[in-house]
């Protein structure tokens, strides 16, 4: 996969700690700040190419070539800034993806109106949170831990190559537990690019270009990677 | 005759059995939160009110001779029973008498169990004319048929209700409120009455045929300043009817100083009231929520998931927030979830309870999660942080679970932009609403499937995904299929709803 780029907008609570797990992950991370203290965190975090300009202004904005970043993520501590910044973006650049974070359920709606793609409400993930906690205290964990790979589980996607022996092949009939990983769902190509789980029971044809995303410890999602570009099991 | 004492005390005290029973009958009577004492309460209410009907159908029928067996025998025996418990497990008089063996030895003076004796029976005897167990007593004497005047008695048992319904006794205790209004005013009508009867006794003995004693004329006194008036006396002379005026006017003017205490009292009472109705509601309930604060997280997950909990108090100390809540629809009271006596309301001893520390501030959010576990460590508490410092003192505190809002947001939109095809898939988990909600199967709950393989299970038959197993505080994740399921297991599963229902199905009864 190629080095994907994202530019963040906001170093303060949020943008702080999203940066550091993008940096470890191996993504090429742009740090946008208007406050002169978060600007000052992001150099001495190592961020040194971290830009503080007036994020109001669009010809600043034009300036940071939004469009040839993957994805904007804006997640600056003032939310009436994030709002603005987000409806800015959107009139600027109209096919940028656009990533927002809102403090608030009156900003959810302000975020997705000014153009958002995708918003990402602190209050709902954590009333979700907690309704998993109440009613499933340990698959609640186990799934984060997933998320995380934290115990060197975690969740993969992987892209099935043109000459694998998975080609052809139904799902009914993979076992893919000999390999030490469980299919989780798939994106199939011939149902359209989404993603659906193989608990929904529906028996997929498995072609090249399809992507299954799998979950097991980290090596042997790794083993398996390898072991799907070989023509024979 | 002291060693007899001291020995009987010590054989009772080291029977487990007596205690045993001592505190179960104290807990069935005494205690509004044990869920079984509803069942004795209804079927004393019920002798009551077959006593009472029995009483009004013999005016004017015969009572068949089972009825009247009934009603002497079986409903007066349960009272006599019931009024002997509760004499004896008004205190404990075996306590007394160990303890006082045991000063008596520490000090080296001459054991006096008779000293004891005597103190603990005073107390029974004190306890015996309170006027609950007056009535009680009273209750009982209807049985004794030679006299027909204790018929009436049975009155009595409709008085031991107040003991068995809860409204009546908060009408007391309101009323008991205002006893100093109250009291001022019987004085009142005391003084009018009685200088109202002695004046037309005067003024009118000789010419009213009507009035013969002081007592009549206070008859009339009392008919007239209530207001009720039945006319069979009424003053003749225009003094005697220039008395009546006053009578009537101030009549009038107390009935309306009696009715205003009465109305501000209940309303001044009225919130308590509800909320006491709210809490004794969830106390009845096997677990509950008890949630502290009323702000976005807590609007979040009620506007989510609100409908799939029934039984939860939210807890607000903020007048505004609590009423915005009632306005939103919730059950809310006014109270302070960092005060001891608040959480001290609710039923920890017979229910399960989890505490939602949702409110704003971390130093309030620790403050409740010592509450709470410092009454009952069986109280699970999940807790909001906001500040990842705090996270060791939640820990100290004994928070079960600790959420951080701004972690859980934090990985979110790291899944989001490192796996987006999967942030979808991963949200639809978490939230657990669509096809592949990840869910447990707890062994002990479902015996069935204890002692089995897992190939021998019918995952695939119910197109679930089986991810591991949780062992022994251990995550085992995809287990060899020959893997024995033992009973304190926990199987991760992944699927739809409909799956999960069908495969505990198959297993049925025991899950």
């Amino acid at each position: 996969m190629d080095k994907q780029k994202i530019l963040l907008f906001g170093y303060g609570n949020h943008g702080k700690y999203i940066a550091k797990g993008l940096v470890e992950d191996g993504f090429k991370v742009q740090i946008v700040e208007s406050s002169e203290t978060f600007y000052q965190n992001a150099i001495e975090d190592g961020f040194s190419h971290a830009s503080k300009i007036d994020v109001t202004k669009d010809e600043l904005l034009t300036a940071l070539k939004p469009e040839t970043y993957t994805q904007l993520v804006c997640v600056m501590d003032d939310e009436h800034l994030n709002v603005f910044l987000t409806l800015s973006l959107r009139s600027l650049f109209k096919t940028c993806y656009i990533l927002a974070i809102s403090d608030s359920i009156h900003t959810t709606k302000k975020l997705q109106m000014a153009g958002a793609n995708k918003v990402i409400d602190l209050y709902e993930v954590s009333a979700n949170k907690i309704h998993n906690i109440l009613n499933r205290p340990i698959a609640t964990q186990l799934l984060e831990e997933f998320v995380v790979h934290k115990n060197g589980i975690g969740f993969k996607e992987l892209l099935i190559p043109s000459n694998s022996f998975l080609n052809g092949l139904m799902t009914d009939d993979i076992d893919l537990s000999t390999y030490g990983v469980l299919l989780v769902g798939l994106i199939d190509e011939e149902r359209g690019h989404h993603f659906e789980f193989i608990t929904a029971g529906i028996n997929h044809k498995l072609d090249s270009g399809d992507t299954l995303v799998c979950i097991g410890k980290e090596e042997k999602l790794q083993a398996f990677e390898q072991h799907i570009k070989k023509k024979e099991a | 005759m002291n060693q007899i004492l001291l020995s009987i005390a010590l054989f009772l005290r080291a029977s487990t059995g007596y205690k045993k029973s001592k505190t179960f009958i104290r807990d069935i009577l005494t205690n509004p939160n044990n869920p079984q004492k509803k069942y004795v309460d209804i079927s004393i209410i019920f002798l009551i009110v077959t006593s009472v009907f029995i009483l009004i159908y013999e005016v004017k029928h015969s009572v068949p001779q089972w009825l009247d067996f009934y009603d002497i025998y079986i409903v007066s025996f349960v009272f006599s029973v019931e009024y002997i418990l509760r004499l004896w497990v008004h205190n404990d008089i075996t306590e007394t008498i160990i303890k006082e063996h045991k000063e008596s030895e520490f000090l080296g003076r001459q054991f006096m169990p008779i000293m004891v004796l005597k103190e603990g029976l005073l107390e029974k005897v004190k306890y015996m004319f309170t006027p609950s167990a007056l009535i009680d007593l009273l209750a009982i004497f209807p049985a004794y048929r030679p006299l027909r005047v204790l018929r009436i008695f049975v009155l009595f048992r409709v008085l031991k209700l107040l003991r068995y319904t809860k409204s009546i006794n908060q009408f007391t205790e309101v009323l008991s409120n205002k006893k100093f209004e109250l009291l001022t005013l019987l004085f009142l009508l005391f003084f009018i009455v009685m200088t109202a009867g002695i004046a037309i006794y005067v003024l009118e003995e000789q010419h009213n045929p009507n009035i013969e004693t002081l007592f009549d004329a206070l008859y009339w006194a009392l008919v007239t300043i209530s207001t009720v008036g039945y006319g069979d006396i009424s003053p003749v002379t225009p003094e005697g009817r220039t008395i009546s005026i006053l009578v009537i006017i101030s009549g009038i003017a107390m009935i309306s100083f009696a009715t205003s205490v009465i109305v501000s009292a209940f309303s001044e009472k009225l919130s308590e009231l509800k909320e006491n109705r709210i809490i004794e509601q969830v106390n009845k309930s096997k677990s509950f929520l008890l949630v502290c604060g009323y702000g976005q997280m807590t609007k979040m997950f009620f506007r989510h998931y609100g409908e799939e909990y029934d039984n939860y108090i939210i807890l607000e100390n903020s007048q505004e927030r609590m009423e915005q809540a009632r306005k939103d629809g919730y059950d809310a009271i006014f109270e302070d979830a960092s005060r001891f006596e608040t959480l001290n309301k609710f039923n920890t001893e017979h229910c399960d309870i989890t505490v939602l520390c949702l409110t704003a501030s971390d130093v309030e959010n620790i403050y409740i999660t010592l509450n709470a576990k410092s009454i009952s460590t069986s109280i699970r508490v999940i807790a909001r942080a906001n500040d990842a410092s705090m996270l060791s003192k939640f820990e100290h505190a004994g928070a079960d679970h600790i959420l951080m809002p701004n972690k859980v947001a934090n990985s979110m939109i790291h899944t989001a932009i490192t796996q987006p095809t999967m942030y979808k898939a991963i949200h639809a988990i978490l939230t657990g609403k669509s096809i592949a909600r990840i869910d447990e199967i707890r062994a002990y709950e479902c015996d069935a499937i204890v002692g089995k393989t897992i190939k021998a299970l019918a995952f695939k038959e119910a197109k679930l995904l089986f991810m591991g197993v949780q062992h022994n505080n251990e995550f085992i994740f995809n287990p060899p299929s020959t893997y024995i399921v033992e009973k304190r297991d926990i199987l991760l599963v992944m699927g739809r709803e409909i799956s999960l229902d069908y495969f505990k199905s198959l297993y049925a009864k025991e899950c």
